[in-house]
Formats: C-alpha cells, sequence, structure tokens
C-alpha cells in the first residue's frame, strides 16, 4: 500500500466531485433540506382526526358530549350529519376517518340509570390510525362516564364526590415519561434523522463515484496504472467519507441548536460511532456499485436497498422490538438499525460506549465484511 | 381533393404513432437487457411486499414490558396479568428500579411498571393508591400509545376491583348509567394490518420506478450524447420524452399486475372492492405523472449523478409525507400544501379507495382530477426545458 497513490486516487476523485458543481452543492444542501423538512413536517403523532357528528337526539346531554370531541385537539369537527348515509361517501373519499352517532333518547335513558350505546364508525385504512382513533374515542368516552358514575355513586349511596370520585377509581396510574421528559414528536424524530439522511445519501454517493468511472471507460485508465486494487478503493472512498463526516458534525449542529433537542452524551463517542457508520453505509455503495454496469441501475438499486429499509426497518418510525421475527433478522441486517440505537440513545438518553458497544461492533463489523466482499469482488482484469 | 389530405393526414398518424412504438421498444429494450434491474424489479414486486407485508405492524405491538413488583400479592399479580398480548409483553421482574432503568437505557425493554409496597392492603381497605408506569419516549409516538393502554388496563382493574367488593360485579356496567362505546370498523373490519403495509409498499415501489428510470434514461442521452442523434432522426421532441414515460408505464402496470394478483390477493387476501380497470388505468395515469416530474428534474441536470441526487431529494419526502408512513392529519399546514405537489398523496386515496372501499370515479374525482392537473404542468414544464435545451 503506497500512500502517495492513495492520495492520489483520493485527489482526483474529490476534484471531479467538486467540479461538478450541481452535484457537490447536492450533496451538501440535501441533508441541511431534509432535516428542515422533516424535523418540522415529519410529525408521527395522531391528531386533528377529521370526523362528523349525527345527534339524533339533540338533548343538552348529548350536546355536552359531542362538545367534549370538538373541545379535543385530537379531533377535528367537520360537520354535524342528519342521516347516518351521509357518512357514507364521505368515509369513503377520506374527507372524515370517522363519525359518531347518538342514538335517540341517550339523555332520557341516562337520567333513568339505563346503559345507552354510542356508535362510531371509523374508516380503517391506515391501522395505526383506526387504533389510535379508538383509543381517543374510550378516553374521551370513559372520561364523560367517570363524571356520571360520581355524581350517581354520590347520589344514590350518599356519600360526598371525593369519596365517590375514589369508588369509580380506585388506582391512580402515575405516568413518567423517560428520555423525552415533554414527549415531543421533534426530539425522537430529529436524532433518528441524523441516521436516515446519512442512512441514504452516504451509498449514493458512492456508488456513483464507482460505476461512473466504469460507465464511461475511464477505469480503465485505473487497470492499466500502477495502483493496487486496495488503493483504489481506499482513495476512492476517501472524500465520499469525508463529505459524510462533514454532514455527520453538520446534522449534528443543526439538530442540538436549531431544533434544541438536548444531547445528554459523550459528544467523541458519537462522532467516533458516526465515523463508523459512515464507514459502514459508504460500503454498502461500494458493493452496489461493484455488482452492477450502469449508473442508473446502480441509482435504483441503492436507492431501493437503501430507502425502504431505512423507512421501514431501522427503528425510525416503527421500533425494531415490534416487528415480527422475520422482520427483526431483516432488520439486523441492515446498518440503519444499530446508529438509530447509538444516534437515540446518545442524544436522549445519555448513554455512551458501556451500553452501545454491541451496537458499534455491528456496524465496525459490516464496514470491514462489506469492504472484504468489495476487495473479492473488483478486479483489475475484468473479463 | 379532400379525401388526399384526409388520406395523407391519417398516412401521417400511422408514421408518428409507428414512431412513438418503435422508440418505446427501444426504451423496452435497453431496459430489459440490465440484468441488475430487472432482477431488483422483480425482487421489489414479489418479494419486497410479502415481507413488509408480513412483518410491518405500526401499532403498538408487544412492548416489552418489566414489572418491579414490591407488594407480591394477589392484586399485584392479577394486575400484571392483565398487561398482555397483542399490546404489552411480560419481560420478567426486576429486583429492584435501579435495574429496571438499566434494562431500559439499554432498550431492551420499553416500559417499566412498578407496583408499591401495600397494594394490596390498600386496595381492600379502600385507600387511594397508585402505580407507576415509567415509559421509554425515545419514539414518543410509541411511548404515548404505551402509557394510553396502561392507563385503560389499570382503570378497568380498579374499576372492577371496588365493583367485587362491594358485590355488584355481576350487573357491573348494566343498570349503570354509563355510555358504552361501539366501534365499527369500515374497510377492514379485522384490522388486518398486512392490507394496508402490502399496499403501501406496493405504491413506494411503483413511485420510486417511476420517478428514476425515466428520469435516467434521459440523462443518460443526454450524458453520452446519443440525444443528439435522436434530434436529427424524424422524431419530435415530444416522442421522445413520452416514449420513455410510455416504456415505464407499461413495465410497471406489468409488475404491479404480478404483485396483486400474484402476492397481494392470494397470500394476504387483499380485496378489490372496486373497478380493477379503473385501478390499472389510474395507476398508469399516477406512473406517467410521476414520471413526468422525473423528467422534469432531468431537464436540470446533466448527468446522472446530479439526477440521482435531485430524485432522491424529492422522493424521500413524497414517501414519507405523503400519508402512508405517518397519517398525514397531525402534520403542519405547509406540509400539506407541499404535499399538493406530490401525485402520490392522490394516488394513496385513489388505490385504497378502489381497492378496499370499492369507491368509483363519483367519489375520486377530485384526487383524479387534481393528478391530471399536476402532470400536464409537469409535461409541460419539461417539454419546455426540454425544446430551449435541444430543438
Amino acid at each position: 500500500m503506497n500512500l502517495r497513490r492513495i492520495a492520489a486516487v483520493a485527489s482526483k476523485e474529490w476534484r471531479e466531485t467538486v467540479r461538478d458543481r450541481m452535484f457537490f452543492l447536492l450533496a451538501f444542501l440535501l441533508p441541511i433540506l431534509w432535516m428542515l423538512v422533516f424535523g418540522y413536517g415529519l410529525v408521527l403523532d395522531v391528531e386533528n382526526i377529521p370526523y362528523a357528528a349525527l345527534d339524533r337526539d339533540q338533548s343538552a346531554l348529548s350536546r355536552d358530549y359531542l362538545y367534549r370531541f370538538q373541545q379535543s385537539r385530537y379531533f377535528d369537527f367537520k360537520g354535524a350529519l342528519t342521516d347516518e348515509r351521509e357518512a357514507d361517501p364521505l368515509l369513503a373519499s377520506g374527507r372524515i376517518r370517522a363519525a359518531i352517532i347518538i342514538p335517540e333518547k341517550f339523555q332520557e335513558r341516562l337520567n333513568a340509570g339505563q346503559t345507552v350505546g354510542v356508535q362510531t364508525l371509523i374508516d380503517g385504512i391506515f391501522p395505526l390510525r383506526t387504533d389510535i382513533t379508538k383509543g381517543y374515542v374510550i378516553a374521551i368516552n370513559s372520561a364523560f362516564n367517570e363524571e356520571r358514575l360520581v355524581d350517581y355513586i354520590s347520589r344514590r349511596i350518599g356519600i360526598s364526590r371525593t369519596q365517590a370520585e375514589y369508588r369509580a377509581q380506585p388506582i391512580k396510574l402515575e405516568v413518567r415519561y423517560l428520555y423525552n421528559e415533554e414527549v415531543r414528536s421533534s426530539w425522537s424524530i430529529v436524532p433518528a434523522l441524523v441516521m436516515f439522511t446519512l442512512m441514504l445519501s452516504c451509498p449514493l454517493l458512492t456508488a456513483l463515484g464507482i460505476v461512473r468511472e466504469k460507465e464511461t471507460g475511464s477505469i480503465y485508465n485505473i487497470y492499466s496504472s500502477t495502483v493496487t486494487k486496495i488503493e483504489f478503493l481506499f482513495g476512492k472512498l476517501l472524500p465520499y467519507v469525508l463529505i459524510s463526516s462533514m454532514n455527520a458534525v453538520v446534522l449534528w449542529i443543526m439538530a442540538t441548536l436549531w431544533f434544541g433537542v438536548p444531547f445528554k452524551g459523550n459528544l467523541l463517542f458519537f462522532l467516533v460511532a458516526s465515523l463508523v457508520f459512515v464507514l459502514s453505509s459508504t460500503g454498502v455503495g461500494l458493493l452496489v456499485s461493484l455488482l452492477v454496469r450502469t449508473q442508473i441501475a446502480a441509482l435504483l438499486i441503492t436507492i431501493i436497498i437503501a430507502m425502504v429499509p431505512t423507512i421501514l426497518f431501522s427503528g425510525l418510525i416503527v421500533p425494531v422490538s415490534s416487528l415480527s421475527p422475520g422482520s427483526q433478522f431483516q432488520a439486523h441486517l441492515f446498518p440503519g438499525m444499530y446508529y438509530t440505537n447509538i444516534v437515540r440513545g446518545t442524544f436522549l438518553k445519555g448513554i455512551g460506549l458501556e451500553v452501545l458497544w454491541t451496537d458499534v461492533l455491528a456496524l465496525a463489523l459490516y464496514a470491514v465484511i462489506l469492504r472484504l466482499v468489495g476487495y473479492r469482488l473488483f478486479t483489475k482484469r475484468p473479463r | 381533393m379532400m379525401n388526399a389530405v384526409s388520406g395523407l393526414g391519417s398516412q401521417r398518424a400511422v408514421i408518428w404513432w409507428h414512431r412513438l412504438v418503435v422508440m418505446t421498444r427501444k426504451e423496452m429494450l435497453q431496459l430489459f437487457r440490465d440484468v441488475p434491474i430487472v432482477a431488483f424489479l422483480v425482487y421489489s414486486f414479489t418479494l419486497a411486499i410479502y415481507i413488509t407485508g408480513n412483518g410491518i405492524r405500526s401499532q403498538l405491538h408487544d412492548a416489552s414490558l418489566l414489572v418491579h413488583d414490591a407488594d407480591h400479592s394477589v392484586s399485584s399479580r392479577e394486575l400484571i396479568h392483565r398487561f398482555q398480548a397483542p399490546f404489552f409483553r411480560l419481560n420478567g421482574e426486576v429486583a429492584d428500579s435501579r435495574e429496571g432503568l438499566r434494562r431500559l437505557d439499554r432498550g431492551t425493554a420499553v416500559a417499566l411498571l412498578e407496583i408499591p409496597p401495600r397494594f394490596h392492603e390498600q386496595l381492600v381497605t379502600g385507600e387511594p393508591t397508585a402505580v407507576q408506569l415509567l415509559v421509554d419516549t425515545t419514539n414518543s409516538a410509541n411511548g404515548l400509545s404505551a402509557a394510553s393502554y396502561a392507563a385503560r388496563i389499570v382503570a378497568r382493574f380498579g374499576q372492577e376491583t371496588v365493583l367485587n367488593r362491594v358485590g355488584r360485579a355481576e350487573e357491573s356496567s348494566d343498570g349503570l348509567p354509563l355510555i358504552l362505546s361501539e366501534h365499527r370498523v369500515w374497510y377492514n373490519p379485522d384490522q388486518n394490518e398486512a392490507w394496508f403495509e402490502c399496499i403501501s409498499h406496493l405504491l413506494r415501489q411503483i413511485t420510486i420506478f417511476a420517478l428514476l428510470l425515466p428520469a435516467a434514461a434521459l440523462v443518460r442521452e443526454k450524458e453520452r450524447g446519443t440525444v443528439e442523434q435522436l434530434l436529427v432522426s424524424p422524431l419530435t421532441p415530444f416522442q421522445i420524452m413520452i416514449s420513455k414515460v410510455l416504456a415505464m408505464t407499461v413495465v410497471i402496470l406489468g409488475a404491479t399486475a404480478v404483485g396483486l394478483f400474484g402476492i397481494m390477493q392470494p397470500v394476504f387476501g387483499v380485496p378489490i372492492k372496486g373497478s380493477i380497470w379503473l385501478f390499472f388505468t389510474l395507476t398508469a395515469l399516477f406512473v406517467v405523472t410521476t414520471a413526468c416530474m422525473g423528467l422534469a428534474a432531468a431537464t436540470l441536470a446533466r448527468n446522472q449523478g446530479q439526477v440521482g441526487m435531485m430524485t432522491l431529494l424529492v422522493a424521500a419526502p413524497m414517501l414519507m409525507l405523503s400519508g402512508i408512513t405517518a397519517p398525514m392529519e397531525a402534520m403542519p399546514v405547509w406540509v400539506r400544501y407541499l404535499m399538493a405537489l406530490s401525485p402520490l398523496r392522490y394516488y394513496i386515496e385513489i388505490a385504497n379507495g378502489i381497492l378496499l372501499k370499492g369507491a368509483g370515479m363519483n367519489i375520486l374525482w377530485d384526487s383524479v382530477l387534481a393528478m391530471v392537473a399536476l402532470g400536464a404542468a409537469l409535461f409541460g414544464f419539461g417539454m419546455w426545458r426540454f425544446r430551449r435545451q435541444f430543438a
């Protein structure tokens, strides 16, 4: 291995990248733009669920009940219905996601001490939203019930309201939110976005670099030169590792200073772990570039193998522990998951190497194995 | 005379069509000769759909729960027992809360339930009592759902114990002035998550292929200079651009049919309630619109590296914010305005509408109209740029 030759390959690659001004600009602009768009725009909470209500009772109590939904920030009132059939096209077109139907004699029966059923029609297309909508309906309903029950018990048995309140709810659940005490969506999204952005941009940058030479034929200069395989691979990847590492630092600065996400861990550990991650994700690009001949194929394949598993299996949105065993296995095959643990761990939990060493080790192994495979696949004497 | 003119006109039209068909065929040949692309096309529309349909559960599911039970009584055991599948999975007991916190740090558990000493005693004597739940909120949405499920479980347990003690268990809910919340879930009554996940995945794959391949194909011609050859041929710029779109549309429709009839319908039982012809027609419209978006980007790029970065820049927000990864309702208003530019946003309503809801044009017309307008604008922009550059 000759350091001067590595430096020569690297500087050639660096110049080529810098001279393509649009590409160079995009390589730095893309992480920043994504961070802004997703940091503000990607909200995983379910709120403002559009709904319509049909009040067949039109009594004081039914209006009070429906008012609870109108007041809630989880629901967005889209209008009153006069007939159940009106709900059908509204749900089908997606203008509303739920319809609440209050039956006749709602107030009368409740005052008579009878049980009443209130029907909710929910759009079942998006199971996550359906499930959470159901949860909100149940929560609003039981809060309403509890108040009615307390009234009823205190009147029937003749005890004070506080005693009756305890009767209705004997155990309190005290919830303490750890790591993200105010449960801000942006605090959990923004650190994971560091992973998302690097996981997508690094392999693409790298894959294009090598295939471009293959497609245009300029790689024959390398084949006929004294540069060895290992020197070529090192030098070729160096500029992309550099760009990606700079991006990691920029993303960290944006997350902490712009979005105000607390960074509780050790910065040095974070930087080293990020470098290891960058090395392993550029390895993905290297592998793709050695398997294909055209840039178009390199683009498509890197985007598919980087984007889809990163959205689905990296823990960005769905926690890995909630996946089926088969998908969990798949999640462990991609570097994204390990780095998600590292970013969320260092940002929010304030943990370091003592806990995260397994993830760092997995990433390091990943980087090494991909490079060994790349070394085996790359040949200076193509058929 | 008139006949001769119209005869000439129709002859011209035949030649025009013939040229378009030849160009489209050339695009398809070029695509199918790239073996890695074909391999990934097949993988994406079969195995990948199977894996996601099978594996992803977006709802809180099997959240692993640790318990620190300082009481070890009948009541505490009974309460712990209530934390069950599908939402929770008991991951064992810890001796003290510090051990529990360490496990939360490590990420091997999502929540820690702490039951205080004298829990049973307090419950029996009628003293107010409280249990504590520590939730990992590094993933805020999941932390919140875990907390809300836990609250429901504890509330139900408390009410039942009290009613039991008063001896009204038999008539627990009946005879009390309670409102029962009854739910009817439409379109997917069993809440089969595989339906949503595999449809979403199909849409994701269609979007990536439609956005990327025609764009890269056009830039490749520019980069290699073969576009000059095409321009000196009798082809119009319109034919050069639209043939790339047409080739991709045909390929994607074929792949979609394979995914739909080969995997989604037989394996996951996805119903096709609406008109299948309408579905494929509108899928074609979506592919054309998305491809036009890619082509518009391609006219701005000089090489495939640039077009790759540009499509990636556009594709990620489309896939993440259009409403298949997370519901759109809670997102800020500007995201909804931005996503008005994403054809995927309309196609999601269309695909789910036709397949699961059985909707027809009478319901979907506004989404279709928006997509047509968007496609026309993008195509117009792309043509204008392309003409200015070459013709």
